[in-house]
């Protein structure tokens, strides 16, 4: 894309890109540093993750205040109009992941002293791990404007569903092997509940990528996964 | 910005400069303008000597005695109003076919070009060929002839300024007349005209006043007449005419009528002038 | 958002214009569909007022314009030369960059275009002044100053006899060039608004080098460059995905 005549106009737009990746890098962080504590049992680290929101959200906020700026004094139009409008929209996502990440940090807390089984706790980690990957990939995606690969974090979106799913499963097992395992199981569910919708909004980023780009929204359906799935929705 | 000291040295050098120029054209100014003084001082002061009620009610009386000029005003005004009279339509008329028909055709140019030439044509060429073509086949001097004489100087001085103020309307505004559907002779009447109005009443103002103070048109055609005379196929007086015979004359009685006329005219100019600028200046 | 049903009130087909020897519009095919405003955006020079002044033949004014290809008026071409260039122009009316309005009062101002067509009693004549000046939102401001004369009125007011002027003698289609480039931001307010309500009657054309007007006014969009026309469509389509990169780089200013 060639620059705009008004040469400030591109520093606005570009900062705005900047913020978003800066955003996205936080989020990251804190989700991998979340699900390493869940993995050791480090309350320490999941203190760490939790004290780093406040900055996702004041990152967010400053997008948010610098986007209305841009529309107020340039009036974007077309692709810039879109640039600033996905840029909130990014940037809400990405607070939001920042939330969910917090979240699972919350529960290692909560289930300090208690040891559940590596088994289940790689598979947490492991969903942690998809959906991670889709993270970096989406904010790629965003930077280099790529909408094949924001349209391959769009389309696979099974993975982390299907994984979920079995884990669900196996967490009810547990529960109902000994009501004693109940309490950690709960909050593992509600940490694979929380991994799961990091997914959905990598998704979200995507679409919007696709959207920035080409000014259109993704029409065909997206494969979705099992009626399992929905029975964790509810639960959820 | 900082200025060295050259940069300095060179704004100061150019301000001396502007202030010498400025010193030299406020120099020229006055030396014009006393001329100007000097000329009306000489007019009023002697003029007004010569001007008394009788100027205007009596006609110029024959050598050694008093008298009036009231022939020769009554002349100048008659032959200034039939010039007016014919020069003006003509010139508007060719005016606006120059500035609306025909503007950039070959023969526009051509009709600029004679227009031209006439506006800067001796006055006394004028009036030879008015002799030759309306006095010299009767025999008799006439005020019609003077009169058509005045009105070859009329037409160009209308139809420039016809032109000129006719361009000077905005095309936009022509086009907005044309964009209700006006056909052109319309738009040319009811819109350009309106706009241009008191530029072309100017424009006539100004040839009255050219036409006031001409002599020499009027020598061959008008000549001159001691009585009153209101039949245009008589001679006629007319102040520049009367002022050119009396000045030149011994008698102290006509020599005075004669600045008392210069005054009247050069006053009456003035007058036209003033007006003149005064309606030009306040459509802008 | 376009109706769902338009008809094709005019219809440019395969139009070239030419300055003397100089080709400035290049086959330019476009619809004005009825009852609804298209605009025409581009730099200057890219041939959009050279378009409007097609439209009502105002280029006819002038030695070596011509205009080739079809420019349909209810199915009528207005470009063959037995067209009668005043009643055409009574048909589509033109509002133009700055106010023009005539050397004399508001009322004649209006009553004059009206008087071209038509004999109605002065009781008559006040009706259809007022019921002009009703229609260009005017009346209310200068209903106390008929008598005063036109060129009296502030800028935007001048701009709104125009197109009261224009309204009176009932045309069908009204051509807009520059309306607001030489008023205010509050005056512009007031002719947008205007045409928002004019187009429910007319079929409007606008040239205007402001995009948000354009984007503000207009159903649909016509971007032009340098006597092309780039893209035709609906103007949510022009400003917001355009199909052609020039269309982008110009409304998003990156034109070089």
């Amino acid at each position: 894309m060639t620059d705009h005549i008004v040469k400030s106009f591109d520093q606005e737009l570009m900062e705005l890109g900047r913020k978003i990746a800066e955003m996205g890098g936080i989020a990251e962080t804190m989700l991998s540093d979340a699900t390493l504590a869940l993995e050791k049992g480090d309350t320490d680290l999941a203190q760490e993750v939790i004290a780093t929101d406040p900055r996702l959200d004041a990152l967010e906020r400053e997008i948010e205040d610098k986007a209305i700026l841009v529309i107020a004094r340039r009036q974007p139009m077309a692709v810039d109009l879109r640039a600033v409008i996905s840029s909130i929209r990014i940037a809400s996502d990405l607070e939001r992941i920042g939330d969910l990440a917090k979240n699972v940090a919350k529960r290692v807390v909560a289930i300090e002293g208690q040891f559940p089984p590596q088994k289940i706790v790689g598979g947490v980690s492991h969903m942690s791990e998809l959906a991670l990957d889709r993270l970096k990939r989406v904010i790629d995606a965003y930077t280099q404007r790529d909408v094949p690969a924001a349209k391959d974090v769009w389309a696979h979106d099974e993975e982390i569903d299907q994984l979920h799913n079995s884990l669900f499963r196996e967490l009810l097992t547990y529960m109902m092997e000994d009501p004693r395992n109940i309490g950690f199981c709960a909050h593992l569910l509600f940490c694979a509940k929380n991994i799961e919708r990091v997914g959905d909004h990598a998704t979200n980023i995507a679409e919007t990528i696709h959207y920035l780009v080409t000014g259109e929204t993704i029409t065909s359906e997206r494969p979705r996964s099992s009626t399992a799935v929905r029975i964790a929705d509810v639960n959820g | 910005m900082a200025l060295t000291e050259a940069q300095l040295a060179k704004y100061r050098r150019r301000a001396r400069g502007g202030r010498i120029r400025m010193a030299l054209s406020l120099g020229a100014t006055l030396v014009g303008l006393t001329a100007l003084a000097l000329i009306l001082g000489a007019l009023v002061s002697k003029g007004i000597a010569g001007l008394n009620l009788a100027v205007f009610t009596e006609t110029t009386p024959p050598p050694g005695s008093t008298g009036g000029l009231l022939n020769p005003i009554v002349g100048s005004v008659l032959m200034t109003l039939i010039a007016v009279a014919i020069g003006t339509p003509l010139g508007i008329l060719a005016g606006t076919w120059l500035a609306e028909y025909g503007a950039h055709s070959k023969l526009a140019g051509v009709i600029r070009f004679i227009n031209d030439i006439l506006l800067s044509a001796p006055s006394i060429v004028i009036g030879l060929f008015i002799y030759e073509l309306m006095v010299r086949p009767v025999g008799r001097f006439s005020a019609l002839a003077g009169a058509v004489a005045l009105s070859v100087i009329v037409i160009p001085v209308v139809l420039r300024t016809t032109e000129d103020m006719l361009r000077l309307v905005p095309t936009q505004l022509r086009e907005a007349a044309f964009a209700l559907g006006m056909p052109r002779s319309l738009v040319i009447r009811r819109v350009v005209y309106k706009a241009a109005s008191t530029g072309m009443v100017t424009g006539v103002l100004l040839a009255v006043a050219r036409i006031s103070g001409e002599t020499a048109p009027l020598l061959f055609t008008a000549l001159n007449n001691q009585f009153f005379n209101a039949d245009l196929t008589q001679p006629t007086a007319s102040l520049p005419v009367v002022i050119f015979q009396f000045a030149m004359s011994p008698y102290k009685q006509w020599q005075d009528l004669a600045w008392a006329g210069a005054l009247l005219i050069t006053f009456t100019v003035l007058a036209l002038s003033v007006f003149a600028r005064a309606l030009s200046s306040r459509t802008k | 958002m376009p109706a769902t049903e338009r008809r094709e009130k005019v219809s440019v087909r395969d139009l070239r214009f030419f300055y003397g020897d100089n080709l400035a519009l290049k086959n330019i095919s476009l619809p004005l569909y009825e009852k609804h405003i298209t605009a025409f955006i581009g730099p200057s020079g890219c041939g959009k007022s050279t378009l409007l002044r097609v439209l009502n033949r105002m280029y006819d004014l002038y030695p070596r314009q011509r205009a080739e290809g079809e420019v349909l008026l209810d199915g009528e071409n207005i470009l063959t030369p037995g067209q009668d260039l005043n009643l055409l122009r009574a048909k589509i009316g033109m509002v133009f960059q700055k106010p023009t309005p005539f050397p004399m009062s508001i009322y004649d101002n209006i009553a004059f275009g009206i008087r071209l067509y038509e004999d109605i009693p002065k009781s008559e004549m006040d009706g259809r002044v007022e019921e002009a000046l009703r229609g260009a939102a005017l009346w209310n401001e200068v209903k106390d100053k008929l008598g005063a004369s036109g060129l009296s009125l502030s800028g935007g007011q001048q701009q709104r006899l125009c197109i009261a002027r224009s309204v009176a003698i009932r045309p069908e289609v009204i051509l807009f060039d520059e309306p607001c480039s030489a008023l205010d931001p509050i005056s512009t307010a007031k002719i947008e608004e205007l045409m928002d309500e004019l187009k429910e009657e007319y079929t409007i054309a606008i040239v205007t080098h402001s995009m948000q007007q354009a984007a503000r006014v207009s159903e649909y969009t016509a971007f032009m460059y340098l006597g092309e026309l780039i893209e035709f469509g609906e103007t949510s389509k022009i400003f917001t995905t355009p199909a052609d990169q020039r269309t982008q780089d110009y409304i998003t200013g990156r034109f070089g």
